[in-house]
């Protein structure tokens, strides 16, 4: 049958909706399923043969919600769903979810996790699934019969329900943090046993700064609080290396800033448009709104990220350049977007000249188009 | 559960087209070799053990039947309490807490439909986009005034489906074991048409992991087998004696590089010889074959990848083409008999065509 039409819109309007009330309470969840009457999905005069191929469409879908790399929130929602779908059913005996092996460590992995947090009522659930033996335990998620279709159905993500990735945060986890310290730790026990002075290296021995562990840790505990408090994704610098990237990190901070207040500057003049004389009408100033549109902030592109990888080597005069637009900044109301918070002005660089053509065919953007008289 | 010798395979053959630079040997847990197309090759006994200790102790595996649903006001406050005493064991809370449980995560709240409100008539005021479109299609239905019944083929299909569902058996000795696998096996019409160009007609049956090749194979049903050869003009009224079935016993499935002769019975002859010594002749790039006797195997004893073609040939030249879609652990649902292994469940429509010498029979 393929996926039924509408019923993948139907599980992220609910699976939205949950995400919207912040909570993981079942409770919460089936205020959401009884006000949408999910439960009459199995509705409508479907004889036997379709409405076992519907239910096994609708579990195998909702169970992919369940999987990584959904956020916890969403994974949550997708075990209620799961719950609610299996016993609502109308097939005689009950269609089961296939779980593959593969993916029973994780799932067994994310009851752990709900039991240590105590949310209690989707341990219950999961537990009572089990319970039910709502679960076919087979070794890949669907049937495989070697179908040579002309397009592979590629399962997308959806891009809402994910964390956004944080590479900053993968890079410095916490045990990462602890080897650093524990390292740093030896090599200066090593500099004091091998100096004269037991209690303190040798001056030439200085050859890092003493202190470099804790800005490390100090900068990656400032980039999460910003993560926290924009909501948007960090900047994704790719640098390997701790030192510069923390050396990237302070230059990018200091380069938005400037960048912020520039804009600002910017913003106030081009506001404005002076109305061209008669003899000049064919060379009007239009003022082009510059609302950012979704695509245009959807999805930042690896394009930008290699952008601002070269500039993190280039000399502080350079502005950062992004897909975002001023307005977003101040926007109060953000949709997960992976847009960058920074300004553009394109039309000063060559740079930007080149990736606006870079990114030309992929987006479509609306640029502030200004001819430079 | 494997008895007789096993010849393991060592070379992979024709499966292998890609790099695996993961050894066939010892793999037990299936992954995609393409993606959604066809996983790697896996020891189908070791994937078993992998999910069987997983579930041993939760009692998952178990073939009872649950405990029934709960209903209110039966079961006494002791069975509650026991049950309450369970859930704050497994999770770790109060007696309170689980109690609560009970409450908040009952299915009434689950409950969208009213009393008395039929389940085939679809709410008014939905906003459920599948409703819709379902919606669209019975009015649509309405409209030309299409009559919407279930059609033979239709009926046929579900019974297939689920005619043996739940059953068990008489004899309890015939009953399955905990923890069996059973797997799903497509068995391709022989001939190709030119109709079957996009749709290739399939039967599928099931069949346990403990059962031997050979009760495949005795349970592969093919027109092949049915034909009767020789010359009957002197006498054309006289029942024919045997059809080709008794006569030419011999028969093989190819699996990753083995061939799995059937052995059973004197006048079986190695039909793979001939491909083996095809193959030895020149370099023609393919690894060392291997044979096998089909009936010291069972089907835990092979390593499979699901989703890739194989073959099962009989009668010399009648070759179909053998995928096994699926392999998962019995479930308390399914069909509990043994002796009804291998069990088809979908069988490819047949259009019935008459015999064209009595013009009173179907031709099988």
């Amino acid at each position: 049958m393929g996926t039924p039409p509408g019923l993948q819109s139907d599980f992220e309007v609910l699976l939205s909706r949950f995400q919207e009330t912040d909570s993981v309470r079942f409770e919460d969840f089936t205020e959401l399923w009884r006000s949408m009457k999910f439960g009459s999905i199995f509705c409508g005069k479907m004889r036997n043969l379709e409405k076992n191929t519907f239910t096994k469409e609708a579990l195998a879908l909702a169970w992919r919600y369940f999987l990584p790399p959904y956020t916890f929130q969403i994974r949550v929602g997708a075990l209620y769903l799961l719950y609610g779908l299996y016993n609502n059913q109308l097939c005689q005996p009950k269609q089961k979810i296939r779980v593959a092996l593969k993916d029973w460590d994780e799932v067994l992995k994310f009851q752990q996790d709900l039991i240590n947090a105590q949310h209690f009522d989707a341990a219950y659930i999961f537990r009572k699934l089990r319970l039910d033996k709502a679960f076919h335990y087979t070794a890949m998620p669907k049937l495989l019969s070697y179908r040579m279709k002309k397009k592979i159905q590629r399962t997308e993500v959806t891009e809402e329900f994910k964390d956004p990735t944080d590479r900053v945060m993968k890079l410095i986890t916490s045990d990462v943090v602890e080897e650093m310290l524990n390292v740093h730790d030896h090599y200066q026990n090593m500099k004091n046993k091998i100096s004269a002075d037991k209690s303190n290296p040798d001056k030439a021995l200085n050859l890092i700064k003493d202190d470099f562990f804790d800005t490390i840790k100090n900068t990656v505990l400032e980039h999460q609080e910003w993560h926290k408090d924009r909501k948007n994704p960090s900047f994704n610098s790719k640098d390997k290396d701790g030192e510069e990237k923390k050396e990237g990190k302070s230059q990018e901070t200091e380069r938005c800033e400037r960048a912020e207040s520039l804009a600002k500057i910017k913003s106030k003049a081009f506001s404005v448009v002076v109305q061209a004389s008669k003899s000049r009408r064919h060379r009007q100033v239009k003022l082009d709104s510059s609302d950012s549109d979704s695509a245009s902030g959807q999805g930042q592109t690896k394009e930008t990220r290699k952008r601002r990888n070269k500039e993190t080597s280039k000399p502080k005069g350079r502005k950062l350049s992004s897909r975002g637009n001023l307005q977003n900044i101040h926007k109060e109301e953000k949709s997960l977007r992976l847009s960058m918070p920074v300004i553009t002005e394109e039309e000063e660089e060559n740079e930007s000249f080149s990736e606006t053509e870079f990114m030309a065919p992929k987006k479509k953007r609306k640029h502030r188009t200004k001819s430079l008289v | 559960m494997a008895d007789g010798v096993r010849a393991g395979p060592t070379y992979c053959g024709l499966g292998d087209r890609q790099d695996s630079a993961s050894s066939t040997d010892g793999c037990s847990f299936p992954e995609y070799e393409l993606p959604e197309l066809n996983t790697r090759t896996f020891y189908v006994g070791a994937f078993g053990d992998l999910w069987r200790g997983r579930l041993r102790t939760v009692g998952d595996l178990s073939l009872s039947d649950p405990p029934a649903p709960r209903l209110p006001g039966c079961g006494g406050v002791a069975d509650l309490g026991r049950e309450d005493a369970a859930v704050a064991r497994d999770l770790g809370c109060s007696l309170e807490t689980a109690a609560e449980l009970r409450a908040v995560c009952g299915l009434d709240k689950l409950k969208c439909l009213e009393e008395g409100e039929d389940p085939e008539v679809i709410p008014e005021n939905t906003d459920l986009v599948t409703l819709g479109v379902r919606k669209r299609f019975l009015e649509h239905r309405e409209e030309t005034i299409t009559i919407d019944r279930a059609c033979r083929q239709e009926t046929f299909a579900y019974e297939m489906e689920s005619h043996a569902m739940g059953k068990k058996p008489e004899n309890p000795a015939d009953m399955i074991k905990e923890g069996e696998l059973i797997l799903s096996i497509n068995i391709l019409y022989p001939v190709i048409f030119h109709k079957h160009k996009e749709h290739k007609p399939y039967q599928t049956m099931l069949v346990l992991g403990s059962q031997k090749l050979t009760e495949l194979r005795d349970s592969i049903c093919c027109v092949s087998d049915l034909q009767i050869g020789g010359e009957f003009s002197n006498t054309p009224d006289q029942a024919p004696e045997h059809i080709s079935k008794d006569l030419y016993k011999s028969a093989f499935f190819y699996f990753e590089g083995t061939f799995y002769n059937d052995k059973r019975y004197p006048e079986c002859r190695d039909l793979s010889r001939t491909i083996i010594e095809w193959s030895e002749s020149h370099d023609r790039g393919y690894g060392k074959f291997q044979t096998a006797k089909m009936e010291d195997f069972t089907f835990n004893d092979l390593h499979i990848k699901l989703g890739f073609p194989y073959l099962y040939c009989h009668q010399g030249d009648c070759e179909h083409v053998i995928i096994i879609t699926d392999i998962r652990l019995v479930h308390h649902d399914d069909c509990l008999d043994r002796t009804l292994y291998p069990l088809l469940i979908k069988k490819h429509w047949l259009w019935t065509r008459k015999c064209f010498v009595c013009k009173i029979y179907t031709a099988r």
